[in-house]
């Protein structure tokens, strides 16, 4: 029974091996620098912008990170298959909330999917994901009209999670409220926090010098990983593009074809 | 002032064993936490599945004429999932997850069937409740797919580092504590996603 057991294992580890094989038929592309995404040539540059800036804006107004990515085919990779791992590679949604959600688009394939993160299954179910794909993205893209799709799609979506400013996207109000230029208070608040960082780091050092050898690295590590593990930096006020914040799918959502 | 130098020498060497003996056990703690923590996902997809039976159960049988042997198939199946229990924790047993697995596989291939019938009832496929219960059902097969493969992931983990030396010892030591983890055999044909919808 002992000699038995690796075997079992190898045996184990051989089955994973050919599921992983053929998991990985497909590269998943690196993580997507835009809200809005189109390597197809789908949709028109005007409606990949408006949809860009307007889910950045969500993002800022609600912290949900939801994106549209037109991709032309998976390769014959199954949908499913393929944008969960593409979730989770690039952690669309915030660490621990997972609130993140992308709607797919392979016309190619003549598919749709609508991948929801953990956190908000409960917020889009998987029977109104398919609703919006039924009724909203489908019929109009059987129609010909890809652009007013998936921004019929869009709204349905946003409207399901909620919370987008109020208004036109991209027009006064939602600028005006996240690109204030810092005022006195606002600077003075971050020059204290930089002070007392400060202060931490040189005492956190002194303490690592008197007593060398003693959990330097760990402390040390820990400090910066903590810091800066967050990515909601890439959505936030400094004009880069769209960045990761470390949520998760578990394959909820819904799928269409058309 | 020997005997002393030897003692100190003699109490670092056990410290330091004791320390990476320490850090081995912690080591696969954090890796036995990651799989039982899946394995909490495995059971929670597949729960999720098996409470839309009743309902889909009562659907179709309220279709006209609905082909009677495909929901009691279902239902069978339903059954059956039920009496197949297994730990709450990470099973170390294949037999028993291999058990547990084909029960619930029996529940998938009815689920199949029953809604490939289900193309011959449109007016039964047409309504939204029924729209409803196979998107729900699509999702729960797609979840179940993604939380299996993670699971078996995190039990390779597991395996691979209390499989190899010297954590083997220390594994060991622990009796049945680090047992190693049972896999999900990939049944034929799931080398495609589920594909419930036709």
């Amino acid at each position: 029974m002992v000699f038995l057991r690796p075997l079992f294992g190898v045996a184990a580890l051989f089955a994973l091996g050919a599921s992983a094989a053929l998991c990985a038929e497909i590269p998943i592309p690196a993580a997507p620098t835009q809200w809005a995404t189109d390597t197809a040539g789908f949709l028109s540059p005007q409606t990949v912008d408006q949809l860009d800036t307007r889910l950045r804006d969500y993002e800022r107004t609600t912290g949900h990170q939801v994106l549209v990515y037109v991709a032309p085919t998976t390769g014959g990779t199954p949908t499913e298959d393929w944008t969960v791992r593409a979730f989770a590679k690039w952690k669309v949604g915030r660490k621990g909330l997972d609130d993140g959600l992308i709607l797919f688009v392979f016309p190619t394939d003549h598919k749709v999917r609508i991948e929801v993160g953990y956190g908000l299954e409960a917020t889009v179910p998987d029977a109104v994901a398919s609703r919006i794909i039924r009724e909203t993205i489908t019929p109009e893209l059987r129609a010909g009209h890809p652009d007013q799709a998936i921004v019929a799609g869009v709204n349905s979506i946003l409207g399901v999670i909620g919370g987008e400013a109020p208004g036109p996207a991209s027009t006064s109000a939602a600028e005006g409220s996240t690109s204030q230029p810092l005022t006195g208070i606002d600077l003075f608040l971050i020059i204290i926090v930089i002070i007392i960082a400060l202060n931490i780091i040189v005492v956190m050092v002194r303490w690592a010098a008197r007593h060398p050898g003693v959990f330097v690295a760990g402390t040390l590590g820990g400090y910066s990983g903590g810091g800066f593990g967050g990515g909601s930096f890439g959505g936030g006020g400094f004009g880069g593009g769209f960045s990761g914040g470390g949520g998760m799918s578990g394959g909820g959502g819904a799928t269409g074809s058309w | 002032m020997r005997w002393l130098i030897v003692l100190g020498g003699l109490a670092l060497v056990v410290i330091i064993v004791i320390a990476s003996i320490a850090g081995t056990y912690n080591r696969l703690v954090t890796l036995d936490q990651a799989v039982q923590s899946q394995w909490a996902q495995v059971e929670s997809v597949y729960q999720r599945r098996a409470d839309l039976i009743p309902n889909l159960v009562a659907t179709v049988k309220g279709a006209a004429n609905f082909e009677k042997s495909t929901y009691l198939a279902v239902a069978e199946a339903r059954a059956k999932v039920g009496q197949v229990t297994i730990s709450s924790t990470a099973p170390s047993d294949q037999a028993a997850l291999d058990k547990f697995a084909g029960a619930q596989d029996g529940l998938s291939s009815a689920l199949t069937h029953l809604l490939a019938v289900s193309e011959n009832y449109p007016d039964l496929k047409a309504t939204q409740n029924f729209e409803d219960l196979q998107a729900q059902l699509e999702g729960s097969e797609n979840r179940i797919a993604v939380e299996r493969m993670r699971y078996n992931k995190a039990a390779q983990a597991f395996n691979t580092t209390r499989d190899s030396f010297p954590t083997l010892l220390v594994a060991g030591f622990f009796g049945s504590r680090f047992n190693e983890k049972a896999y999900f055999k990939s049944q034929p044909g799931a080398e495609t996603a589920p594909k419930v919808n036709i």
